[in-house]
C-alpha cells in the first residue's frame, strides 16, 4: 500500500465530491464519492490488488473500464445478498458497500495458493488434463474438489435470496443496443420515424466513451454532444432507454435478452421492493448494433502485474473519477488513440512517457504529445516489467516488427503503464444471431461481414473508428432500420455536422512484445488474464497438435470463462499465427456464445420461485382438503388429497380406515380432476370405435362403457369411462394426467387424418366438480340427500347414468365403481361443488361417511385388480399384456392400435403379463418396482423376469397384495418367485389372479 | 329444499393490496361454449336467433349485443358470454335451436375464472407474463387472444383501452391470481416507452 494521494484535487466528471460516502473491500473501510466504482474507490485509497489469478494465484488489479474487465473480480453484499465475480468496474458505490476480493488464502496480500505460480513450470497448458487422469474414480472424489478449491472465482451466496426478480417481454420496431456515439446518433434517427424504438445501454449514463473521445461536434466536445442526445432520447414519447442494461444474448430472428440490474446500486429501491434485477425479452424487427469496441492488452513480460491497465481505463480513471492510476506511468502502445491517455495525464500532473512499438507514424496527436513535452519512444516496447504487487519499473527495448527476443535494455523507473494494442470491434452479438466476420488489415481485427438478419452494427463495432464517419454512418442505420421496419417510416434528413477530430496514423499489430529471453523464468506473457493463459501456453498448444483453435481453447481455456475472452481474443489468435506462420484468417475464431456478460440465476427464475415455481391444479374442494387435515399427491399439475390424517393417527391407520369405512359403510372421494370430454356429433360413435379398443357405436344413450385406447404402436395409453349422453352425443372420461394429452389426441386425429367425421370434442374438464360416493350404504347416501330420479338398483343399475338433481344441486350420477363397492359417481357445475360436497357429508354423517384420498383408492381398485394407467403399464404395454384382451373387438374393421397388436414381438410368448403376487409373509409389503429375478445371486447382475407395478397393505385382506408385469405370467399361476431388495433382503411372493377380492362382482352390482 | 351454496373460484382470495392496477375476479359471468361450422349458414342463423347477433368470423375479434357478447376462440369455436344467470337457459335455447344442424353448445360456466384488470400499465403487467405485442395494434378493445400466460393457457379479452379480462381454467385461478400478485406490485411498476426522467 502507499500513501500518495491517488484522489485529484478535482475532476472526474461521474462522481459528487460534496456526496461523501464509506465502503468497505476485505473489512477495510475506505472513503469514496458517491458515482465512484469499486475500482475507482479502490484505487483512489492507494490500493491496486483486486484479486488472485485463477491458476497461479498471481495478484492481479484493474486492467478495464467497464463490462470488458477480466482481474478485478470482486463479491459484493452479505449473507444471502452477496453477489460474487462482479467486475469492480461496473460496481456503483453506495453508502455501507460490503466489498470483498476473490480467489485468495488466507488473505490477499499473502496467498497460500500463490505457490502455484512458484511452480508454474509444472502447470503448463493441458496441465489439469495431463496430470488428473487416472484413475478414473478419483475425479469425483479427489481431483476435483481440489481443483475447485485451488482455482475458481467467488463463493455463492448463503441462504435464500431475499430479493425480487422478473421478467418481462416486449417488442419493439428497432433496438438499438449501446448508448454510446454511435447508439445514439442511430437511435435518434430511427427515432425520427416515430416507430418504437429502444436504446439498452450497459452503464449508468448514456455516452459510452464519447467523453473520452478527442475533438467537437458542431462546436461542441464529443461528449457533451452526446449528452444533449441522449437528453432528446430521455424525452422521446416513442423511445424506451434501459441503462444497466445489458444485452446478454442475441438470437435468430431478433430475439434478444436484456439484463437490466434495476436496484443493484441504491439499496433504498431494493428496500421499497424494487426487482433487483429484470430479464427482459425483446422481440425486435431491426437491431443496431453499436456495442463499440474493446481495447486490446499487449503480451509482454508480467504484464498482468497490478498498475498495467488499459490505456481508456487509465483515462476513465482521471476523467471521470479523478484518481491517478499512479503519479509515474509508461503508455505503451502500437496506435495513436493512446496518446490522448498521454495527454490527459500529463494535464493533471502525472508524470508520463510513451512508448510506441511503431518505427514512425505521423499525427496530429503524436505531435501534440512531442510539442508538450512528452517523451516518445518510437520502436520500442515494454519488454519486462519489475515488482509483484504492483509496478515498481519497466524494461525498454529497441524493437522492429517480427523480432524475437531482446539484447539491451534500459530501466525506467515508473509506478504504473497503460496499455493500448488497439482496439476490437465487439462482435458477439453479431456472431450470437449468425453474423459472419472478416479479419481487415488496417484495424489488425475482425470486423462485421455478412449475415442473414435484420441486423447492422455501426460505429466502433463496425470498425468505424473517426467521429465524423461513424456519425453519418449510425444515421444512416437508423434511418434504414426504421424504413425496413415500417415501410412508411419517414425519412430523416442527414445534416451534416462539423465534425473536427484529430488525424491519426495507422496502428501496426504487436502480437507480442519480445523479452531478453523468450519465455524466461518467471516472466509470464498474458494472454488470457482470467484464465491465466501465456503466450507459451498458446505454443506449447501448437506443439502438441491442437492444432484447431477451438481445440487450443479448449485444451488451455483461453478465452473461455466469464470475460469470453473479450480482451484475450485476438492476441491469442495473433500469438498462434505468428507461432504457426499463418494469417489469423486462417487460425480463425473461437465461437462467441451467450451470454456476453454473465447474469444473475435470479434473473432467470424471475418470479417463478417458491410458489409460483410450478403451476399447481386446484380443485373446487381444495381448501376443504387443507382444512380437513389432508396430506397431498402430486397427480400432473394437480395436488389431490392422498390421506385425511386425523389426531392420534398415522398416514398408514388414516389409509387403513379409509379403506375400511368404503368397503363397510360408505367413503366419499373428490375425482374432480378426472378428465371430461364432451363429443358431439353424426359421426360420434363411430370416432369412437375408432378411438378405442373396444366398441362404442353399440352403447345405448344413459349407459356407461369402460374402455381401453391405445397408440398406434399398440401400446395402452388411456382408460376411463365413456357415458352416452344422446345418440350423437357422448361423455368421456379420461385419467386425471391424460385429459389434456387426450384432449387434443382427438382433436389430432379429427383434424389431420379423419377429416370426413363431423364430430365436435369440447373439453369440459374443468366445468365439474365430480365426486364418488362408494360403499355399502351409498345409495343410502342419496336417498337421504334427495334425489329427482329413481335411485332403486333396477332403474340404476351398475354402468348406468341420470341427470337431475341431488339435494338440489344439478347433477350428473354415473353409477361406476373404481373400488368394486356400490358406487356412485356424482358431478355438479364446479361453483356448486363445495355446496354439494358439504351436502353429501352432512347426509351421510348417520351412515358413518368418510372421505377417503387417493391411497385409499389406489388400494380399493388394487384389491379388485383394476389397472392404473403408468402403473401397470409403462407406455410398452399392451391391453394383453394386462390381461384385458376381451376388451379389443375383434369385429371392427379398425381403431388406433390395431395393426400393430399383430406385430410378431407383440404376439411373442414370452411377453410380460399381468398377475396377483402373495407374498410368503404376509405382513412383508413388496417395495413398488421390485424386480424378480431368475435365480438367486450373491450380488447382481441378476437375470430379471418382471417387476411389481403396485404394491400395498390390504386392510380388507388383512395381508400384503401386489400386481406384477411377470414374463409368461399367467401360465405361472401358483409359482413362487424371488425378490431380492435393498439390505440383502429377499421376498417370496406366490402368481395368484390379480383380482384379491370380490371376484364375481356382487358388492358393485348389490 | 336448502339454499344451495355457490362459491367462485377465487372466492377465499381477499382483494389485493398494494398493486399498481386494480385486480378483482369476476363472478357473475356466464359462460358458454359454441362449436359449429362457420360456413354453415343454417347453423350461423340458427346461432343469430338465439343470441342475436352473427358469431364473428374474424380472428381475434368479438361481437356484442344486448348483454350477450360471442369471442372468436377458433374457426369453429366461439366462446359465448352472457350473464350468469341465463347461461344455461342459453346454452339449452342453442341446443334447442340448432337441432340436427352439426354443432355441440355446452354451458361452461365454471370452466374459467374471470379476472379483470384495470388501470394504466395494465399492460405492461401483462407483459410479464406473456409474449405477445400488447402495445401493438391488434389488442384495441374488442379483440380476444387465447394466450400462454405465466406458464399456463389463457384467454385475454380487451375490454377498454386499460381494462382487461384474463379467463384462466378454474383449477389455475388461485396460480394465475398469485402470478399477478408478484408481477403487479406497485413497487416493480414499469411504463414501457414515453418520456423518462433520465439515469438516476
Amino acid at each position: 500500500m502507499s500513501n500518495k494521494p491517488y484522489r485529484l484535487l478535482e475532476g472526474g466528471s461521474r462522481i459528487d465530491r460534496s456526496k461523501r460516502v464509506t465502503i468497505s473491500f476485505d473489512g477495510r473501510q475506505l472513503p469514496a464519492f458517491a458515482g465512484d466504482t469499486v475500482a475507482s474507490a479502490v484505487m483512489a485509497n492507494g490500493s491496486k490488488l483486486f484479486g488472485r489469478s485463477f491458476k497461479y494465484h498471481r495478484p492481479r488489479g484493474v486492467v478495464g473500464l467497464g463490462s470488458e474487465e477480466m482481474n478485478a473480480l470482486v463479491g459484493v453484499g452479505d449473507g444471502a445478498r452477496h453477489e460474487p465475480n462482479l467486475r469492480a468496474t461496473q460496481v456503483e458505490v453506495f453508502d455501507g458497500l460490503h466489498a470483498v476480493s476473490q480467489n485468495r488464502w488466507p488473505s490477499l496480500t499473502f496467498d497460500v495458493g500463490a505457490l502455484n505460480s512458484r511452480f508454474s513450470r509444472f502447470l503448463p497448458g493441458g496441465f489439469y488434463y495431463k496430470t488428473f487422469m487416472w484413475p478414473q474414480s478419483f475425479w469425483k472424489h479427489v481431483y476435483e474438489p481440489l481443483i475447485r478449491k485451488a482455482a475458481g472465482l467467488g463463493r455463492a451466496p448463503e441462504g435464500r435470496d431475499p430479493d425480487t426478480y422478473e421478467h418481462i417481454h416486449v417488442h419493439c420496431d428497432v433496438l438499438v443496443v449501446g448508448g454510446g456515439l454511435a447508439g445514439l446518433t442511430a437511435a435518434k434517427a430511427a427515432c425520427a420515424s416515430g416507430l418504437k424504438v429502444m436504446l439498452a445501454d450497459e452503464n449508468p449514463e448514456l455516452g459510452g466513451i464519447a467523453d473520452l473521445t478527442a475533438g467537437s461536434i458542431d462546436g461542441a466536445c464529443v461528449g457533451d454532444h452526446a449528452k444533449a442526445v441522449a437528453g432528446q432520447l430521455y424525452a422521446a414519447e416513442n423511445v424506451h432507454v434501459l441503462n444497466r442494461a445489458t444485452v446478454v444474448g442475441h438470437w435468430h430472428h431478433n430475439y434478444l435478452m436484456i439484463f437490466e440490474r434495476v436496484a443493484d446500486h441504491d439499496p433504498a429501491l431494493l428496500a421499497a421492493g424494487t426487482p433487483r434485477h429484470r430479464l427482459w425479452k425483446v422481440r425486435a424487427k431491426q437491431v443496431i448494433l453499436a456495442t463499440g469496441a474493446i481495447e486490446r492488452p499487449i503480451t509482454f513480460a508480467n504484464n498482468d502485474r497490478p498498475g498495467i491497465m488499459l490505456a481508456t481505463a487509465a483515462s476513465a480513471m482521471v476523467e471521470r473519477y479523478g484518481v491517478s492510476p499512479g503519479v509515474n506511468g509508461i503508455v505503451f502502445t502500437n496506435n495513436d488513440n493512446a496518446y490522448l491517455t498521454a495527454l490527459g495525464l500529463k494535464k493533471v500532473g502525472i508524470g508520463v512517457r510513451i512508448v510506441d512499438s511503431r518505427a514512425r507514424a505521423e499525427g496530429s496527436l503524436i505531435a501534440r504529445a512531442i510539442s508538450e513535452g512528452i517523451e516518445v519512444s518510437m520502436g520500442s516496447v515494454v519488454s519486462a516489467v519489475e515488482g509483484s504487487q504492483g509496478v515498481t519499473a519497466a524494461r525498454i527495448a529497441a524493437y522492429r516488427r517480427g523480432q524475437g527476443r531482446v539484447i539491451t535494455e534500459r530501466k525506467i523507473d515508473c509506478d504504473f503503464i497503460a496499455m493500448s494494442g488497439g482496439f476490437n470491434p465487439a462482435l458477439h452479438l453479431w456472431c450470437h444471431n449468425a453474423g459472419k466476420i472478416k479479419f481487415d488489415e488496417n484495424l489488425q481485427s475482425f470486423r462485421p461481414d455478412r449475415h442473414h438478419d435484420a441486423m447492422q452494427a455501426v460505429g466502433a463495432a463496425n470498425g468505424t473508428m473517426d467521429v465524423a464517419a461513424t456519425l453519418a454512418e449510425a444515421h444512416a442505420a437508423g434511418v434504414a432500420a426504421a424504413k425496413a421496419a415500417n415501410g412508411k417510416a419517414k425519412a430523416v434528413k442527414y445534416k451534416v455536422p462539423e465534425v473536427k477530430e484529430p488525424t491519426r496514423a495507422p496502428l501496426e499489430s504487436l502480437w507480442f512484445a519480445p523479452a531478453t529471453g523468450k519465455y524466461n523464468e518467471g516472466n509470464k506473457h498474458f494472454v488470457d488474464f482470467q484464465n491465466d493463459v501465456t503466450a507459451a501456453d498458446l505454443e506449447l498448444a501448437q506443439r502438441e497438435g491442437y492444432e484447431s483453435v477451438e481445440h487450443t481453447k479448449r485444451y488451455t481455456t483461453f478465452g473461455m470463462a466469464t470475460d469470453q475472452g473479450k480482451t484475450s481474443n485476438l492476441n491469442g489468435l495473433g500469438v498462434l499465427a505468428e507461432a504457426t506462420g499463418k494469417s489469423i484468417p486462417e487460425i480463425g475464431v473461437t465461437t462467441f456464445r451467450p451470454p456476453y456478460t454473465p447474469f444473475s440465476f435470479g434473473s432467470i427464475a424471475g418470479v417463478l420461485t417458491k410458489n409460483l415455481f410450478l403451476p399447481i391444479r386446484r380443485t373446487p374442494i381444495h381448501q376443504w382438503h387443507l382444512d380437513s387435515g389432508a396430506t397431498f399427491e402430486p397427480i400432473g399439475q394437480w395436488r389431490r388429497a392422498y390421506t385425511y390424517t386425523g389426531a392420534g393417527e398415522t398416514k398408514h391407520t388414516s389409509i387403513n380406515r379409509e379403506i375400511l369405512s368404503v368397503r363397510q359403510k360408505v367413503g366419499l372421494l373428490d375425482a374432480s380432476t378426472l378428465g371430461k370430454i364432451e363429443i358431439k356429433g353424426p359421426d360420434a360413435a363411430e370416432f369412437l370405435d375408432r378411438m378405442y379398443t373396444n366398441t362404442f357405436s353399440t352403447l345405448k344413450a344413459g349407459k356407461c362403457r369402460y374402455g381401453l385406447m391405445m397408440n398406434e404402436l399398440g401400446f395402452l395409453t388411456d382408460d376411463g369411462v365413456t357415458v352416452r349422453l344422446a345418440e350423437d352425443h357422448f361423455l368421456m372420461h379420461t385419467t386425471s394426467g391424460g385429459a389434456d394429452r387426450i384432449a387434443a389426441w382427438l382433436e389430432e386425429w379429427l383434424q389431420t387424418e379423419w377429416t370426413q367425421y363431423r364430430v365436435f370434442v369440447t373439453p369440459v374438464t374443468e366445468q365439474w366438480a365430480q365426486f364418488a360416493i362408494a360403499g355399502p350404504r351409498a345409495r343410502n347416501v342419496l336417498a337421504k340427500l334427495g334425489a329427482d330420479f329413481d335411485i332403486s338398483h333396477e332403474a340404476f343399475p351398475h354402468m348406468s347414468f341420470k341427470e337431475g338433481k341431488l339435494g338440489g344441486y344439478p347433477v350428473r350420477v354415473f353409477r361406476i365403481s373404481f373400488s368394486g363397492e356400490q358406487s356412485y359417481e356424482v358431478a355438479t357445475p364446479a361453483n356448486m361443488g363445495r355446496g354439494l360436497w358439504n351436502a353429501i357429508l352432512e347426509a351421510g354423517q348417520e351412515l358413518g361417511i368418510e372421505p377417503y384420498g387417493t391411497e385409499a383408492l389406489h388400494v380399493l381398485r388394487a384389491e379388485k385388480g383394476f389397472i392404473v394407467i403408468g402403473d401397470e403399464t409403462d407406455g410398452t404395454t399392451t391391453p394383453i399384456d394386462v390381461g384385458l384382451e376381451g376388451l379389443i373387438s375383434k369385429k371392427k374393421a379398425d381403431f388406433i392400435g390395431k395393426r400393430s397388436l399383430e406385430q410378431s414381438f407383440l404376439k411373442a410368448p414370452n411377453r410380460k403379463q399381468l398377475v396377483g403376487l402373495l407374498t410368503e409373509v404376509p405382513t412383508d409389503v413388496l417395495p413398488d418396482g421390485a424386480y424378480a429375478v431368475r435365480a438367486l445371486k450373491d450380488k447382481p447382475p441378476m437375470e430379471m423376469t418382471g417387476q411389481v407395478t403396485s404394491s400395498y397393505h390390504s386392510p380388507t385382506l388383512e395381508r400384503s397384495i401386489a400386481m406384477a408385469l411377470i414374463e409368461n405370467g399367467r401360465a405361472r399361476m401358483g409359482e413362487t418367485l424371488t425378490f431380492p431388495i435393498d439390505g440383502n433382503k429377499v421376498i417370496r411372493a406366490k402368481i395368484v389372479d390379480p383380482v384379491f377380492y370380490d371376484k364375481e362382482g356382487a358388492r358393485q352390482n348389490a | 329444499m336448502p339454499d344451495l351454496y355457490v362459491e367462485s373460484p377465487l372466492a377465499h382470495r381477499n382483494s389485493p393490496e398494494r398493486l399498481s392496477i386494480y385486480l378483482r375476479e369476476i363472478k357473475d359471468r356466464g359462460m358458454v361454449d359454441l362449436r359449429g361450422i362457420a360456413s354453415d349458414k343454417k347453423f350461423m342463423a340458427a346461432a343469430k336467433k338465439v343470441l342475436g347477433l352473427d358469431l364473428p368470423k374474424t380472428p381475434h375479434s368479438s361481437v356484442s349485443w344486448g348483454d350477450v357478447k360471442a369471442l372468436w376462440l377458433s374457426i369453429d369455436q366461439w366462446l359465448i358470454l352472457c350473464p350468469r344467470a341465463k347461461a344455461a337457459e342459453l346454452a339449452a335455447a342453442l341446443t334447442a335451436e340448432l337441432g340436427v344442424i352439426h354443432s355441440l353448445a355446452v354451458d361452461v360456466s365454471d370452466m374459467r375464472a374471470v379476472l379483470r384488470l384495470e388501470g394504466e400499465g395494465v399492460r405492461e403487467v401483462l407483459l410479464k407474463g406473456s409474449s405477445l405485442d400488447l402495445l401493438s395494434g391488434d389488442y384495441k378493445p374488442g379483440a380476444v387472444r387465447r394466450m400462454h400466460y405465466a406458464e399456463i393457457a389463457a384467454l385475454l379479452h380487451v375490454v377498454e383501452d386499460t381494462v382487461f379480462d384474463l379467463y384462466v381454467f378454474r383449477s389455475y385461478a388461485d396460480y394465475a391470481w398469485e402470478f399477478l400478485l408478484a408481477t403487479a406490485r406497485e413497487a416493480s411498476k414499469i411504463k414501457l416507452f414515453g418520456k423518462q426522467a433520465g439515469p438516476f
